[in-house]
């Protein structure tokens, strides 16, 4: 609706970009609050690392150096899962002062708006994955997949927070309340606890077992944590780039679904 | 004249609640409308519904020859929003948002470099477009709004009640600036109010709007004649309350009034005051105090719905 052909993409294209540009200016004056979602992944990292060194030990564990290998994929997902919710909120924010009516009342397709109101989150998800992988070599972790494993990893954490982010706006456009939406975060925080982020699925028994095996971080997680002990591989990196991608797709139509039924919805 | 504006059976539900309850409009080329009407009258509902960010449950409109289901996308690029509340991200300057809207309107940077400056200085914003919203006041978040909706030159401008909670100041300015608009450029200018004074000023034609009913339409004049007579008002002692209502009807058809207090049409004009005063005199009624008003448009609101507009006291 925006034009049609190649100047319509173009149009879309840098309507994006330019509210990407006020998520991420909006993420820079407020940066202090991405500091809990940094410090909080990293000391729970330190202090599993401390603790669960003797695990390294324990048959069918992963053969890595250090703990902080095995969990560096986790640490990641857990700072990228504050700034996510928060993007949702931000949504709920934008609905609640009416700010999102004066970006639906000009000619902008929706889904610019969606992924334009994550995209600043996104890169603050990179930026964050980056100083947690900085620390975590300065502190003798090692990624055996080199730079191009280190990359993939900035990425997912950015498709992450499309992922969960375009999940939290669905709650925004069902409940239009920024309560409602921070109530997903804890949902997202267990379910990295009950994924294979902490500890390898083949060590689990029981319902819990099962449950991270089925747990679609933990399809994501794994490839990542082979990348990063392992060495390089490309399926790897395909499976951990593919499926946050697809996942993004479907939970952002998503959300611009629910957008359209709540214009519609008598 | 070209039909801008053309609601028919405009009907929206939220749930069991009928806010807008079978609207019809057509306004010209050119017009100011003024939409006047208390809170809750289903006013915004109707400005959603027109300008495409809500979709009625029955009914069918046209902005500028397009239809507001099927053709949302035309509208919206033709049109300018300032809805109510000011909508405006706190974290963002003046220029900033300038610049966004700019963008979402497809309107070439080089462009906007020009307008944007401009836009600005005519608001009274210039000193401030480097600073964030959030430090505005609200007569300045209502203005850089205006600026807003402007940025693309609609032909049609869409405002839900500019001026609430504004200082006299302010409307004074903003209203201004609404008439240059209309006047200069022959922007067809549709206004929600909840303020008589503002449709008075503004508007060349008002619908007022009550329980999502549109109850009279025309120019502030014509609905003023429809009153017809002058108002007397006057407050006595809750005791002669009865007493100077059996007294005052005898000169001519009672309007509502708020407690303590009686008001009539006088059927013949003003020089009519001095029998009501001798007879309320005769019957032993103290007058506490005696006002005599023009009609107003709060009158052919009171006329058409038996209720004065809420906060229309404060406004007088």
């Amino acid at each position: 609706m925006t034009g049609s052909g190649m100047s319509g993409v173009l149009t879309a294209g840098s309507q994006t970009w330019e509210l990407t540009r006020r998520s991420v200016v909006g993420e820079r004056r407020q940066l202090l609050s991405v500091m809990p979602g940094l410090i909080f992944p990293l000391l729970l990292a330190a202090v599993y690392t401390k603790q669960f060194s003797r695990v390294l030990d324990m048959p069918g564990f992963p053969e890595v150096d250090s703990f902080l290998d095995f969990i560096l994929p986790a640490c990641i997902v857990q700072a990228v899962s504050f700034g996510a919710t928060a993007a949702g909120s931000e949504l709920a924010l934008d609905i609640e002062n009416g700010f999102l009516d004066r970006l639906l009342a000009s000619p902008v397709a929706r889904w610019p708006i969606l992924l334009g109101r994550l995209a600043g989150a996104a890169v603050v998800a990179s930026v964050k994955t980056i100083v947690i992988l900085a620390l975590f070599l300065l502190f003798g972790a090692r990624v055996a997949g080199g730079p191009a494993a280190m990359l993939v990893l900035v990425v997912v954490a950015a498709l992450l927070v499309l992922v969960i982010g375009g999940l939290a706006q669905v709650m925004a456009f069902r409940t239009g309340s920024q309560e409602a939406v921070g109530a997903t975060f804890p949902l997202i925080f267990v379910s990295i606890f009950m994924s294979s982020a902490f500890f390898p699925t083949n060590l689990m028994t029981g319902w819990f077992k099962v449950v991270a095996e089925n747990n679609p971080l933990s399809w994501i997680i794994n490839p990542v944590r082979r990348l990063v002990i392992n060495g390089w591989s490309s399926a790897d990196a395909i499976q951990a780039l593919g499926l946050p991608a697809a996942l993004a797709a479907v939970t952002i139509s998503a959300a611009v679904m629910a957008l359209n039924r709540r214009l519609a919805t008598p | 004249m070209t039909v801008v504006i053309e609601a028919s059976g405009l009907v929206r539900h939220f749930g069991d609640i009928v806010a807008v309850d079978g609207v019809d409009l057509s306004i010209d080329e050119g017009e100011v409308f003024g939409f006047l009407g208390p809170n809750g009258a289903g006013k915004s509902t109707v400005v959603r519904m027109l300008t495409t960010l809500l979709h009625p449950t029955s009914g069918s409109a046209r902005v500028g020859g397009c239809d507001i289901r099927t053709q949302a996308g035309d509208i919206r690029r033709m049109i300018g929003v300032a809805l109510q509340d000011a909508a405006i991200d706190p974290l963002m300057t003046g220029s900033e948002l300038i610049r966004l809207q700019a963008v979402l309107h497809g309107i070439p940077r080089s462009v906007i470099r020009r307008r944007g400056p401009e836009l600005l200085e005519r608001v009274g914003l210039t000193a401030a477009v480097d600073r964030r919203v959030g430090t505005y006041s609200g007569g300045m978040r209502r203005r850089l709004d205006l600026a807003l909706s402007l940025v693309h030159e609609p032909q049609i401008l869409f405002l839900d009640e500019p001026t609430t909670g504004l200082d006299p100041t302010s409307r004074q300015a903003l209203w201004a600036e609404v008439r240059r608009l209309n006047t200069d450029l022959g922007t067809t200018v549709f206004l929600t109010t909840q303020y008589l004074e503002e449709a008075d000023q503004l508007a060349g034609r008002v619908a007022i709007i009550d329980e999502g009913r549109l109850v009279r339409e025309g120019t502030p004049t014509e609905l003023k004649a429809t009153v017809g007579a002058p108002t007397l008002r006057v407050e006595v002692d809750q005791e002669h309350v009865a007493t100077t209502r059996d007294v005052m009807t005898g000169f001519g058809e009672e309007r509502p009034s708020r407690e303590g207090r009686v008001a009539i049409g006088l059927s013949e004009g003003a020089a009519q005051v001095a029998a009501v005063v001798r007879a309320l005199d005769t019957a032993g009624v103290t007058v506490i105090h005696l006002e005599l008003d023009a009609p107003s448009l709060d009158d052919v609101f009171a006329h058409a719905t038996g209720r004065r507009l809420e906060g229309s006291g404060d406004e007088q």
